[in-house]
Parts: structure tokens; C-alpha cells; sequence
């Protein structure tokens, strides 16, 4: 069903009948390969981003009546629920509630910007050392055990953070052997940041860093024996060789980062604490409060306007940086 | 917004990379490599990262047989005074809810894993067909899903009242089996290994377009599916998030879910009891060896999947995951 079977198509065919013939007959084998992604695409994405509207409605759950279009509890309630203006997001503003919307905000910011940038510099450290080490078999296991974190659940994580951290842990153990204060990490703010921060690299260095060793691995040597025939160290081979190569991966890959600030990895910021109230204030990032909110009966319209930021503000952050990008290193730019 | 995506100049990182580390060998190396001192010094540095990173699986595995009564004298230990393996006699003998979770955790992941591989598999290869007519209108289709969305609450109600998969082991993986971003990796994937005039040739001789993805593009992209296979594995594998928003039968729980709630819920070893009543004493009940056992096999089946894949998987990355 390719192009050669489509001979026969002559005059006779009209205008519309070529227009199907030549896009869709001709693309049916391609078409047939992309319905099955783009269905879930469509249910998965596609349909639940008209329900963004709930942000400016108090939403109501109401049984459609038996002549309306579509049986459908949900599209019924979210055509017919009134719209509210802005009366939601006024909710999270309230002086009761302002300070501690601010304070999930800037957890979330601050958490991803500290992962974003840590996570880069050792991401990129860790691919030049073990390109750069001598004895392949040595660096090829240590790129492995360091990939293997890449596989443990942030379930398992939370677990080690309890053998590790609690009453009875591993570090009291050698506290109370040294002689000194036992410290619980369930009831100690400041540790958090540290956990979320060790976690964080402890599970993606490894992997992040293959993108970039593998891009190493694909600059031509010859530069670098030129850079070292005419004395140039090592580190100004990286500066002046290595880096520009992996420049166009940092960009995109930043980029997508920075539409996701105000998202975070849920399973890591709602399971580590193991829901300790006490350290909230530091371990609550945006998707855990619109999770809490969403799951605790309050009205939808909550938990819908903090998504509502969520997702309007990543998308216009993404799109203001791929502009910055576009104007400085039109090359590098996502789109 | 352009909806001509820059993915199009198909910048690889060039096509004929058949290996992550190449071998140094000749004159490069006596003029490119270390010198013996700093490649000393970042041997024993690296070393040391690996025992730190090594150290929480270490201290998971040594809990889960240390005996219980050692635990609680002395609280966790680098090297336990006690060993005991009771606490996996008991995780398998309870039966119940475990068991479940596991066979529940196996079944989505091998289905979750198959349908990705599939879905990503078809959808990237016809958007990295230059002469399909649609690419540019599809590619931007799965891509912009990666910069926008609407929202968890959107989602929850959607996945719960409209496609309505809550309570079931569909909820399991069919949330995470496609990825738009695998999709975009798997397209320059097909670009860099598998040339265009090969294709072409087979059409030339009359394959179909189906024989011609089955016989010439599949064997080809072996080291590319195998690491969308691998990553969508872990994925489904290792995944909460799922569970906890659309189920609420403890009969469809997955792995991860269980242990979790497990972890500060003691009570599920209190509802157990009477399961193990002829087993173990209640007084002796091993509640912290037995979660930690419970974290180490729920490790367990998934670390095994990396040997396997790991000859392909860095290969598949390796040239794939520009641009994307």
C-alpha cells in the first residue's frame, strides 16, 4: 500500500478524491503506526487540559440530565459548575493561607534550581572523569555502580532515610558511640534540603551524566592532541574544547528543566518525610500540596488554580527562555 | 510559536558511534592521557563515591538479616551482631498481601513494557520517515505534551471519571506506557542507525511498509528499543504515583505502594497476624527486619533487568538521546 500502487490515479479522480489519495492512501501504513501513541496521547494529555477551566470555577458535581450530549458526570459538572473569576486563587492568598503558598512555592523554585545546577556541574564532572581515567574497565565500573541508584524506588529511598535518620538509626548509633546529642530527622527542619539534595544526586547523577559522556565520547581527538600539542592543560581543553560540545545538550536539556520549576519529583518530596508535619514547612513542594489538597474534601477549585500556576507558568517560562535562547544562539534553541 | 521543531536538522552526535569508550590506544594516548598522579588521585576519588553510593543499598541488605532482637539493642549496625533470616521466611509465608503486590507490580510492568516499547517504537519511526506527509504535524503533537498539561486535577478527574481505569491493574501502567520524550530520542534513534536508502531499497524491491519495519528497521534498532524497554521497566516497576492517585482496593496495590503504606502503618502486621499465628510469636514479631526485607525484594527483581540490558542500553542512549 506505498506510493507505487497509487498509478492508477488519473483524471477521472476529482480534486478531493487526489487530496485523499495523495495524504491519507498514501500514509496509511505511517497513519496505522502513530494511532496507537497518539490515542494515549490524546486521553492521557490531550483531554485533561480543557479541565484546566476548574482554576475559575467552583466546580459541582452534577448527574447530567438524560437528553445532554454526553453522559459524562465530569464534562457535565465541568460545563455547567459557575464560573467564579478569580475567587480561587483568592482562596490561596488569603492572609491564613498566603504565607504558606508562598512558602511551597519557594520550596519548589529553590529545590529545582539547587538540583538543576548541582545535578549539572556533577552530571558533567562525573562524565569528563570517567572518560578521562586510564584503565577503561576500572571507569566502566564505576559509571555502573553509580548508574545503579538510577534503579532503586524513592519507596526504598525513604526506607534507607529511616534506618539512616531515625530515633533508633545508623547515625544516632554513632552519635550515641561518640558521646553526643542524638538527632532525629522526622522533627529537624534543616536536615531536609540536605536529604532532598543527597537524594537527588545519589539516584540521577549517574544517569545524567551518560547524555554527556556520551557526547565527550563523540568529540574528535584529534582536537584535542592539536589543543595538547601546542601546551594547552587539561583544564583549558575542557574549557575551550569539551565544554562547547556540550553546550546545545546543556541548553535544551535546561531548558525543559526550567518548564518543569514548578513541578518536582513527587514521589521523592511526599515519601522521604514519610508524612512528618513537623518539617512541612521545607519538605512541601507544590505537587504535594495540590496532591493534599486534592485528596482532603476541600473544593476542587483549590488544588485547581495551584495547578493552574503550575502548568500556565512552566509553559510561559519555557517559552520566554527557548526566546531568550533563540535570540542569542538561535542554533541551541528548542524550537 | 514555529511549529517547524529544530529536531529536524537531525543533529546527532554523529552516526558511526559503535561504542560508549573507545579504546585509547597509540601515540593519543601517551599525549591525551593523565598523568599517573592525577589518575591516582581520581581513582581513589572515585572509589570512595562508589562506597558512599553503595552504602545505603549496603545498610538496606544488612537490616533485613539482622535479627530482630539485635536491631533493637543496638539499633542499626554497619555489620549486624546477630544474623537471622527470618524476617523472608515471613514475607513469603504470610502470604496475602505481598504476594499480591508482587504478582500485581509483574504483570504491569511486563505489560506496561511491552506496550511502550510498541507505542514508542511505531509512532517514532513513522515521524522519522521523511516521506511521511503528516511528521511535522505529529511530532509536534507528542511534543508538546512535554511543555504543557492540565494539571493533577484535570488528570485525576479525567483518568477517574472519564476514562474511568481507577481500581484495576490497567491503572498500573497504562498512565506511563507512551513517553513523548522516549518518542523523540527513538526518532533520532532511526535517523543515525538505520540510513534512509536502505529503506528505500526495500520499498524499491516491493517490500511493504510493515516487512520493511519488521525485516530491515527492527533488527536495527535493537540497542534503541532495549533502552526504551529498560527505562518504561524501571519506570513501571519503581512506580507510586499511580497507585496512590487511582487505587484504592488493596487487592490491585502495587510493590512500591505497599511498602510504602507499610512503613509507618504497623498495623498491616497487626491485621497479618492471624496469618502467621502458628509461624511466629507476636511479641517476636520482626517489624523492622521485616520491612527492610520487604525493600530489598522489592529491589530485587528489577536490579536483574540491568546485566541484561546494559550491553544494549548505553549504546541506544548514546546516539539517541540528542535533541530530545
Amino acid at each position: 500500500m506505498g506510493a507505487e500502487t497509487l498509478t492508477s490515479s488519473g483524471p477521472e479522480y476529482t480534486v478531493k478524491k487526489r487530496w485523499f489519495t495523495d495524504k491519507v492512501y498514501n500514509n496509511i501504513s505511517y497513519l496505522i503506526m502513530v494511532l496507537p501513541g497518539a490515542i494515549w496521547l490524546f486521553l492521557f494529555s490531550y483531554l485533561p487540559m480543557p479541565g484546566i477551566i476548574m482554576a475559575f470555577k467552583t466546580y459541582r458535581l452534577q448527574r447530567p440530565p438524560a437528553d445532554f450530549w454526553i453522559q459524562n458526570k465530569f464534562v457535565y459538572s465541568l460545563l455547567k459548575s459557575p464560573w467564579v473569576g478569580l475567587k480561587n486563587f483568592e482562596y490561596l492568598t488569603l492572609p491564613t493561607n498566603i504565607d504558606s503558598t508562598l512558602t511551597y512555592i519557594r520550596n519548589t523554585v529553590l529545590y529545582n534550581l539547587l538540583f538543576m545546577v548541582v545535578g549539572l556541574v556533577l552530571s558533567v564532572a562525573l562524565a569528563v572523569v570517567i572518560y578521562e581515567l586510564t584503565n577503561r574497565f576500572w571507569a566502566k565500573l564505576y559509571h555502573s555502580i553509580l548508574f545503579l541508584p538510577y534503579f532503586i524506588s524513592w519507596i526504598v529511598v525513604a526506607y534507607v532515610v529511616y534506618a539512616m535518620g531515625s530515633s533508633n538509626g545508623i547515625i544516632n548509633d554513632l552519635l550515641t558511640q561518640m558521646g553526643m546529642k542524638t538527632i532525629e530527622v522526622y522533627k529537624m527542619k534543616a536536615a531536609w534540603p540536605f536529604i532532598f539534595l543527597v537524594a537527588n544526586l545519589w539516584k540521577y547523577t549517574g544517569n545524567g551524566s551518560i547524555i554527556y559522556l556520551a557526547t565527550i565520547t563523540s568529540i574528535d581527538r584529534e582536537l584535542y592532541e592539536a589543543a595538547a600539542i601546542d601546551g594547552a592543560t587539561k583544564w583549558r581543553q575542557f574549557v575551550h574544547i569539551t565544554l562547547p560540545h556540550l553546550i546545545p545538550v546543556i541548553v535544551l536539556l535546561q531548558i525543559l528543566a526550567v518548564g518543569r520549576i514548578f513541578g518536582s519529583d513527587f514521589d521523592m518530596f511526599y515519601t522521604l518525610p514519610n508524612g512528618a508535619a513537623v518539617v512541612k514547612d521545607v519538605t512541601y513542594t507544590l505537587d504535594v500540596f495540590v496532591y493534599n489538597m486534592l485528596r482532603s474534601g476541600s473544593p476542587l477549585g483549590y488544588p485547581a488554580a495551584a495547578a493552574f500556576l503550575q502548568s500556565v507558568v512552566g509553559f510561559i517560562l519555557i517559552l520566554v527562555t527557548n526566546f531568550f535562547v533563540r535570540k542569542t544562539r538561535p542554533e541551541l534553541a528548542l524550537f | 510559536m514555529a511549529n517547524e521543531l529544530n529536531f529536524d536538522k537531525n543533529k546527532t552526535i554523529g552516526p558511526d558511534l559503535p561504542i560508549l569508550l573507545p579504546e585509547k590506544k597509540g601515540k593519543a594516548k601517551d599525549m591525551l592521557a593523565l598523568s599517573p598522579a592525577a589518575n591516582a588521585i581520581l581513582n581513589i576519588l572515585m572509589i570512595i563515591v562508589c562506597i558512599l553510593a553503595l552504602i545505603p543499598i549496603y545498610v538496606i541488605v544488612i537490616a533485613s538479616v539482622t535479627s530482630e532482637a539485635a536491631l533493637t539493642e543496638n539499633g542499626y549496625r554497619l555489620w549486624p551482631a546477630e544474623f537471622s533470616g527470618i524476617a523472608y521466611t515471613f514475607l513469603f509465608s504470610q502470604g496475602s498481601i505481598i504476594i499480591t503486590a508482587y504478582i500485581n507490580t509483574i504483570l504491569a510492568t511486563l505489560a506496561g513494557t511491552a506496550i511502550s516499547v510498541a507505542m514508542v517504537g511505531l509512532y517514532a519511526y513513522a515521524i522519522s520517515r521523511p516521506n511521511f506527509k503528516f511528521k511535522g504535524f505529529f511530532t509536534f503533537y507528542a511534543f508538546f505534551t512535554m511543555l504543557f498539561g492540565g494539571g493533577l486535577v484535570a488528570y485525576y478527574m479525567v483518568t477517574r471519571q472519564v476514562l474511568q481505569i481507577q481500581n484495576s491493574l490497567w491503572a498500573l501502567f497504562l498512565p506511563s506506557a507512551f513517553s513523548p520524550f522516549w518518542v523523540i530520542v527513538m526518532r533520532t534513534f532511526y535517523r543515525a542507525n538505520v540510513p534512509n536508502e536502505l529503506i528505500e531499497a526495500a520499498r524499491m524491491d516491493g517490500a511493504s511498509e510493515w516487512r520493511t519495519l519488521f525485516q530491515i528497521v527492527l533488527p536495527l534498532s535493537v540497542p534503541g528499543l532495549a533502552t526504551v524497554a529498560l527505562f518504561s521497566a524501571i519506570g513501571i516497576w519503581n512506580n507510586f504515583f499511580n497507585c496512590l492517585l487511582l487505587v484504592d482496593e488493596a487487592k490491585y496495590y502495587s510493590l512500591q505502594f505497599t511498602i510504602y503504606t507499610t512503613l509507618n502503618n504497623i498495623r498491616f502486621l497487626l491485621e497479618n497476624a492471624d496469618k502467621m499465628a502458628g509461624l511466629v510469636n507476636i511479641s517476636a514479631l520482626p517489624s523492622q527486619t521485616f520491612r527492610m526485607a520487604m525493600a530489598v525484594v522489592t529491589v530485587g527483581p528489577i536490579i536483574f533487568a540491568y546485566p541484561f540490558f546494559q550491553r544494549y542500553f548505553i549504546r541506544g542512549l548514546t546516539i539517541g538521546a540528542i535533541k530530545g
